[in-house]
């Protein structure tokens, strides 16, 4: 939510510190803030209104009523706090078919106006929240609905027919199959037809049961307000959020209107819309209020709530007094009563519809007297009451398969085809889940072949845990799997590659004490780990934590990586470690690894082979480059009296 | 990273528990105070398997938080559980966002639970994963399942670490809240807990400077045997 800092003024008076405060105050108290700019002379918070927050703070009296409360003070000027007296008229009727979808509806009668531009204020306060000028009776309708929260609809008066006299409105739900013609969408200017499925709420003229809107989500243009306009009717009135937001989201229209009323506004709110319309269509478009039609069938008012000291203490981890509780809630303008000592009953200000249980309250407390109060309870060090098999049985897999030189991978749990298709996939190719693991552990051998140099591996083996899903007699069944895989030459599997497969199962046998039945497949071997830990004793006790390396962590190179091989002739006092040491040293940041590959001693001297590997985050290097390196080290090599084979 | 993390929290008796990856809509949503058709349901974009193929409706499992309500209602209180897991959210996918991810909850339900047991343990947890004295503070927020629901955020007091003196927001968390314990069976007259859920990726980013989230799924040895 947008909102004004000038606007905020209006309400909070001179109470209101500067914007930085306000930020501050906000995103310690009550929401977050998701940025602020500059708009021509005004300043614009973006607000962040969290979702039990979006009835009544969609507004900028909301999150100046908000602020007040956070700086125990009151507003300089309240828009809801006046006292209505709005005339009635009888010469507009309304028929609510389903008084639960449409709890409120309401349309006030003004006559004589002049529709023109809006003053300059007005545009500058739309424009400044992203809002195109239209005219001033429609940007007062949008001037009210930012203001306090109601959204209202303007209608031509002389082009809505009547019968005896009386403007009649109805509210029903949709034929299926019912064509509504709506406003025109995202930049478009012809109106957008809409074709029902029958759960939509619609205002309907009742005299030729015209669909004229659909209720909450979108407005027609049938009777539109146009420059001509002399008399008008304005309609305020509250639907039920669930409907409201199932029509907006089938439809894809998430306006300011269905945004509003999906959050259940206050059925309160609509006559104050009205009120504050009325006053303002008087200044900046003339003509003569008539009366308001109020038809109310289903009232509901906010719950008196008990709330606790003690359970407000518990949960909170504070120790607060009853008169310190029932002050900070009392600044959220709820009503506040002590029913026994320690027991309070609170309801809610009308406005506010999300006030409903006791932890509500407690939340409303918590925040307010300040969240960064709470004093951390330092953990006591226990042993857990029981070891999770799967767990235990998976991190041991893990240890053994490492020890044998294997990579975990993870890998994606969709793929193109398999058994089960989602019903809404993210792309074609990622539109069923996996079945299995070893689609996705040969893929892996495949593409990390390529790497062997860069990684200073000679083959490749990776495992994966996870879990896979199938059909079952009873639906969608899941169980976790291993998968693991070796690839020992680049273009494709070898029966060679089944020998180290071997030696990873009879680890595992002997490390789990089971038999393993899997067989390899192309070099890698698949097993269901589910069935397997099933089969295995319950462990009786957690690993102890051990002490862990050091990880760091470089961008992996989207460059081709190029290895040279040297051998040396070294003297016997000259060590690996120093060799590879100096070679380090003069390899250039370039070289992204060194690996001793050969070793062996003859006539008081030793033979070492390096693989160095080339690489660079920023470009493919080219030979040249590569070469100038290995000069440098022949050359260094020389000087320390090696000889290079 | 994954058994690190356990590690820590086993340190100070939180058990394992999981749950499956295909889970109902009733343990994903509705017993977790996610109302059908309430707005907040918009904050999880879900993948939803075919009706012909389940016979309750049934997501790919859009946080762990549904073995929550599974533990309560299979044991009650107390508990003390961490839930490591993949979850999915149907969003396209970028540097920072995956459609598949890690995520780790915690539930800590006793008599007696409030939010300065929650700041303690998360502070305890950030600062032996981060290997540094690190502080927590809270911030209003608002999850189904939790009332109050706040907002985490860290800071990394020592060390040298780009991290070190920011305050970064890391995850959500709140106390439970009592229509979550009553529909596992538990009277949140006589118990409380909190929960938080984090995302184990995003921690990853933080410690080792990870740039591509997506290189966690990628299979890619470059990436994996850095770890």
């Amino acid at each position: 939510m947008k909102v004004n800092y000038a606007w905020l003024k209006d309400y909070v008076g001179d109470a209101l510190p500067d914007t930085g405060k306000v930020t501050d105050l906000l995103t310690e108290h009550a929401f977050e803030i998701d940025g602020i700019e500059t708009v021509g002379s005004h300043v614009v918070i973006d607000v962040d209104v969290l979702p039990n927050r979006s009835s009544d703070c969609l507004s900028h009296r909301g999150i100046a009523r908000e602020l007040a409360t956070i700086l125990d003070t009151d507003l300089k000027y309240d828009p809801l706090a006046i006292k209505l007296n709005l005339a009635p008229t009888d010469k507009i009727q309304a028929t609510i078919a389903d008084t639960s979808a449409c709890p409120r509806f309401t349309a006030a009668l003004i006559t004589g106006i002049e529709v023109k531009e809006s003053p300059g204020w007005l545009k500058e306060r739309l424009e400044s929240l992203g809002q195109r000028s239209i005219n001033n009776v429609v940007d007062a309708t949008n001037y009210v609905m930012y203001a306090i929260g109601q959204p209202l609809h303007a209608y031509d008066a002389d082009l809505f027919p009547q019968v005896d006299g009386k403007w009649q409105f109805g509210v029903r739900f949709a034929n299926v199959g019912e064509i509504v013609e709506i406003l025109p969408e995202g930049g478009s200017t012809e109106p957008r037809q809409v074709e029902c499925v029958g759960t939509e709420l619609l205002i309907v003229d009742e005299s030729s049961n015209t669909p004229i809107g659909l209720a909450g989500v979108k407005g027609g243009q049938y009777a539109g307000v146009h420059d001509g306009t002399t008399n008008i009717i304005i309609e305020a009135a509250n639907f039920h959020p669930t409907i409201t937001r199932k029509t907006a989201r089938r439809l894809g229209i998430v306006i300011d209107a269905s945004k509003r009323f999906e959050n259940e506004p206050s059925r309160d709110l609509p006559l104050y819309g009205q009120y504050k319309i009325i006053k303002l269509i008087e200044d900046i478009a003339g003509g003569t209020y008539e009366g308001t039609l109020d038809v109310y069938p289903e009232q509901k008012e906010n719950p008196a709530v008990s709330v606790r000291v003690s359970k407000t203490n518990a949960l909170l981890g504070l120790e607060l007094s009853q008169a310190d509780i029932s002050a900070i809630i009392a600044r959220t303008g709820s009503a506040v009563t002590e029913v026994e000592p320690g027991v309070l009953s609170c309801t809610g200000p009308w406005e506010r519809t999300d006030l409903l249980i006791e932890e509500d309250f407690i939340e409303e407390v918590g925040r307010l007297h300040g969240l960064q109060n709470i004093t951390s309870v330092i953990p006591e060090t226990t042993t857990p009451g029981a070891v999770n098999p799967q767990q235990h049985y998976s991190e041991q897999i893990r240890q053994i398969l490492l020890a044998q030189g294997f990579s975990e991978v993870i890998t994606s749990s969709f793929q193109k085809k398999d058994q089960i298709q989602l019903q809404n996939a993210l792309a074609s190719d990622k539109s069923y889940v996996r079945s299995g693991l070893s689609k996705n552990i040969a893929a892996a051998l495949d593409t990390n072949f390529t790497h062997t140099d860069l990684l200073g591996i000679r083959s490749v083996k990776v495992f994966e845990i996870g879990t896979v899903f199938d059909k079952t007699e009873s639906g969608v069944g899941e169980h976790l799997s291993l998968a693991i895989g070796v690839r020992q030459k680049g273009n494709g599997y070898t029966p060679k590659d089944d020998a180290p497969l071997q030696e990873a199962l009879d680890a595992l046998e002997t490390g789990l004490g089971v038999t393993l039945e899997s067989k390899s497949e192309q070099g890698v071997i698949e097993v269901n780990l589910s069935e397997l830990i099933a089969a295995l004793p319950v462990p009786s006790a957690y690993s102890s934590s051990s002490e862990r390396k050091v990880t760091t962590y470089r961008t992996v190179s989207q460059y081709p990586a190029t290895a040279r091989d040297i051998a040396l002739w070294v003297p016997a006092e000259f060590e690996a470690e120093r060799v590879l040491a100096i070679l380090q040293e003069n390899a250039s940041s370039l070289c992204v690894r060194i690996d001793l590959f050969d070793q062996f001693e003859k006539d008081g001297r030793t033979s070492y082979a390096f693989r160095l590997v080339f690489q660079s985050t920023e470009r493919t290097l080219t030979d040249g480059e590569v070469t100038d390196i290995m000069d440098t080290i022949n050359q260094v090599a020389e000087q320390n009296g090696w000889e290079v084979r | 990273m994954i058994d690190e993390i356990n590690h820590i929290f086993t340190d100070i008796g939180f058990s394992f528990e999981e749950g499956p990856e295909a889970e109902t809509e009733h343990y994903n949503f509705d017993q977790l105070n996610f109302s059908p058709e309430h707005p907040a349901r918009d904050m999880h974009d879900t993948f939803w398997f075919k009706g012909k193929d389940v016979s309750d409706p049934t997501v790919l499992r859009t946080h762990t938080s549904p073995v929550q309500a599974r533990f309560l209602e299979a044991h009650g209180a107390p508990a003390k559980i961490i839930v490591p897991g993949k979850v999915f959210r149907n969003e396209t996918t970028d540097a920072t966002h995956e459609a598949q991810f890690y995520q780790l909850e915690g539930l800590h339900v006793d008599k007696g639970i409030h939010l300065g047991h929650l700041k303690g343990t998360l502070e305890y947890f950030f600062s032996k994963f981060f290997s540094g004295k690190t502080e927590v503070r809270f911030r209003p927020s608002f999850f189904p399942f939790v009332e109050p629901g706040v907002e985490v955020d860290m800071r990394l007091l020592e060390g040298d670490s780009k991290l070190a003196g920011k305050w970064i927001e890391v995850m959500g968390a709140g106390m439970v809240h009592p229509n979550v314990l009553k529909a596992g069976g538990v009277d949140p007259d006589e118990f409380s807990g909190y929960a938080f859920g984090m995302g184990i990726d995003r921690l990853g980013v933080m410690k080792y400077g990870v740039e591509d989230i997506r290189d966690f799924y990628s299979g890619d040895l470059r990436f994996v045997n850095q770890f």
